[in-house]
């Protein structure tokens, strides 16, 4: 149970969890008493918001307290660890942001699914492949056996409904 | 007992039934296989594909998955010193030097063993508790049904990985997702922000394939580009001898055993009930410090634990709709897409998928067993799949799956964003189990809290006075006790 999450983290998931709970405590203000029933609607939604900021406190507490987390580890270490992490870093939020990206496209029914898909495959594997030319053949092959391939299953074989177009 | 499991097995070897057994069985191994997807990703994504099957055919094709992932881990554990699953850690201590040492055979041929025989063992315990149970607790009243719940929380919430407050907020939170829509109780729209959308409440699927699936796969390619030195596997020593069965055979029996209870704590698990399996081997052996070098009594003892959790987890889902591990909330889903209500009365009312869904687990780890032998070094090879290709294609079948639930795009941005809320928890070293378990337990225990309350005029006395309710509370605050002073004792040596 040893905790060596980086305190900034710990303290931003914790102020975002407050954030969350506060929303559900606004949300739940004007919900009448209950009729038929003595609890009513609001009191559990609120008891739990009210429990997890009480302890999201507790955990900001801890965190403030613990020295940061680069300053414990010995010269030479966090950099190096830190350029492939960064690295990584990137490679995930491009793709989570082509991700948003497909999903709205779909979302606006700009083209068929098969195209679509088509598409972000060859954008995301390529992205996480860092675009190897020799990768190329093998990219645009999966993505077309994959988006059209999906796209003949799901509504010829297993008649269900797919987004897009 | 034994005309229902007839019955059972008569349904589990009806042709479709026994495709989708090992069907799932040979996927739930395959995924397992592979680093960063779990059981837990193919099973949510496999829910919207079982919505056109009768519920027979649906749970006995995740029930095959959901021991197949189990398994399945223990190839690249063994192999490549990465395992499949959080529940192949430990076997990656021994099985991987082990197999560097000349003796990938065998260190499968053990895993493979134990892990049949935790299978059993445990199969053996769900086949012969989980009736009884499910009587006992068709006498629960709202009460009990509330503090069992309550007890549940706070024992998932303890023994989870990280911390107990950390625990107890995922919990909650969990809790609180589920709470938007109109409240069933009173007909009263509850978190929506008059939005018409969220009516209906957070849908267990695109919330499950969020949290498990997009966050699993964000976390999956901060990991890219890391590569495991490979042995490759071999089929020499893959069977075990009878003079290996016997030296063997009490270590099995008892892991699996610890295996067995750890699965029937509700939310425990796969992974904790290896590592105290392990640690107790390790702790009884005569030679203690030959573990973590390739030691056979280490490996039998991790795989005979892990399996061995899946039916001790399958009994309190069938007895009492508690799920005992995050698999089965999956599962708890399952059944209740297919109309199916879980809980003390599902011998009663759905009989023979219950039936089917015991006998599924005996059949699998059966099939299981043949497959393991006959296609390790064809399943140690799609692991090695490149991960860059498939991570973008596992999120386009989480899209499609979210989608397929109700043919409306807001679940697919809900599953985006319990993707990105899941992430942000587990970077923080926030356990995701008691999260998803929060989400499907919290529901039914608000009802049975209010229908308490309605049937005492307000009261909550009868927590105090009802035996069983008295004695599930003071279970939960013995364990919340416990965890608090223990975890306070870590910090005050942490801080010497």
């Amino acid at each position: 149970m040893i905790e060596s999450v980086d305190r900034r983290v710990d303290i931003a998931v914790a102020l975002g969890l407050i954030v969350i709970c506060a929303i559900a405590l606004f949300g739940t203000r004007d919900l009448p008493p209950g009729t038929f029933e003595p609890l009513g609607s609001a009191p559990v939604p609120q008891a739990t918001a009210a429990i997890i900021i009480a302890l999201c406190t507790i955990v900001i507490a801890r965190a403030s307290r613990r020295p940061h987390a680069n300053s414990r580890a010995p010269d030479g270490v966090i950099a190096g660890k830190d350029d492939s992490d960064k690295a990584n870093a990137g490679r995930a939020v491009i793709t989570v942001l082509l991700t948003i990206g497909y999903i709205a496209t779909i979302h606006m029914r700009l083209a068929t699914f098969a195209v679509l898909t088509t598409v972000y495959l060859v954008l995301t594997i390529g992205w996480l492949s860092r675009f190897k030319p020799h990768l190329l053949p093998a990219i645009a092959a999966t993505a077309l056996v994959v988006g059209f391939g999906c796209q003949f299953i799901f509504t010829r074989v297993f008649i269900v409904d797919l987004p897009g177009l | 007992m034994i005309d229902g499991l007839l019955g059972g097995l008569a349904l589990v070897f009806h042709p479709w039934a026994f495709f989708f057994v090992v069907l799932g069985t040979v996927l739930g191994i395959t995924v397992g296989a592979i680093p960063g997807l779990t059981g837990a990703m193919l099973i949510a994504l496999t829910l919207p594909l079982t919505y056109y099957m009768t519920p027979t055919d649906a749970v006995v094709l995740l029930i095959a998955m959901y021991v197949g992932s189990v398994t399945g881990g223990l190839i690249t554990a063994t192999l490549l010193r990465m395992p499949g699953t959080p529940s192949n850690v430990m076997t990656t201590f021994d099985g991987y030097p082990m197999a560097r040492a000349g003796k990938p055979g065998r260190a499968l041929g053990l895993g493979i063993s134990a892990s049949f025989i935790g299978g059993l063992v445990s199969w053996v315990f769900l086949l012969l508790l989980a009736k009884p149970l499910s009587i006992w607790a068709t006498r629960f009243g709202p009460f009990e049904y509330f503090t069992l719940i309550l007890m549940a929380m706070v024992l998932i919430a303890s023994v989870s990985q990280g911390s107990l407050v950390k625990g107890l907020i995922a919990g909650m939170l969990g809790m609180l997702a589920s709470m938007p829509g109109v409240d069933p109780s009173a007909g009263q729209p509850r978190l929506t922000f008059d939005w018409y959308m969220l009516n209906g409440g957070l849908k267990l699927l695109p919330v499950l394939i969020g949290v498990f699936a997009v966050s699993q796969i964000i976390n999956d390619i901060l990991e890219l580009g890391k590569k495991a030195d490979r042995v490759e596997a071999s089929s020499s020593g893959l069977l075990m001898s009878l003079r290996d069965w016997i030296r063997h055979s009490a270590n099995m029996l008892r892991s699996s055993l610890i295996g067995t209870f750890v699965g029937i704590l509700p939310g425990v698990g796969a992974s904790i009930g290896s590592v105290i399996a392990y640690t107790v081997t390790r702790n009884v052996s005569k030679t203690p410090d030959e573990f973590g070098k390739g030691s056979e009594a280490g490996i039998v003892a991790s795989e005979a634990a892990n399996n061995a959790t899946i039916g001790g987890a399958l009994i309190p889902l069938i007895a009492m709709g508690i799920p005992g591990s995050v698999i089965d909330a999956i599962l708890i889903g399952a059944l209740m897409i297919h109309s199916i209500q879980p809980g003390p009365t599902l011998f009663l009312t759905n009989g023979d998928v219950v039936w089917a869904m015991i006998a599924a687990c005996l059949i699998a780890n059966i099939v299981m067993l043949f497959v393991m032998m006959g296609s390790v070094g064809w399943v140690a090879r799609l692991a090695t799949i490149p991960r860059q290709f498939l991570l973008p294609v596992i999120i386009v079948f989480c899209i499609v799956g979210s989608f397929g639930l109700d043919n409306t795009m807001f679940d697919v941005w809900v599953m985006l964003i319990f993707g990105l809320i899941g992430f942000a928890l587990e970077r923080a070293r926030y356990p995701l189990g008691p999260f998803v378990i929060g989400f499907v337990l919290a529901p039914l225990m608000e009802e049975k809290l209010r229908s308490g309350l309605m049937m005492s005029g307000g009261s909550i006395l009868p927590v105090f006075t009802r035996p069983v309710a008295l004695l599930f509370l003071v279970a939960a605050v013995v364990l919340l006790t416990w965890s608090l002073i223990s975890e306070w004792r870590q910090a005050r040596e942490r801080g010497r």
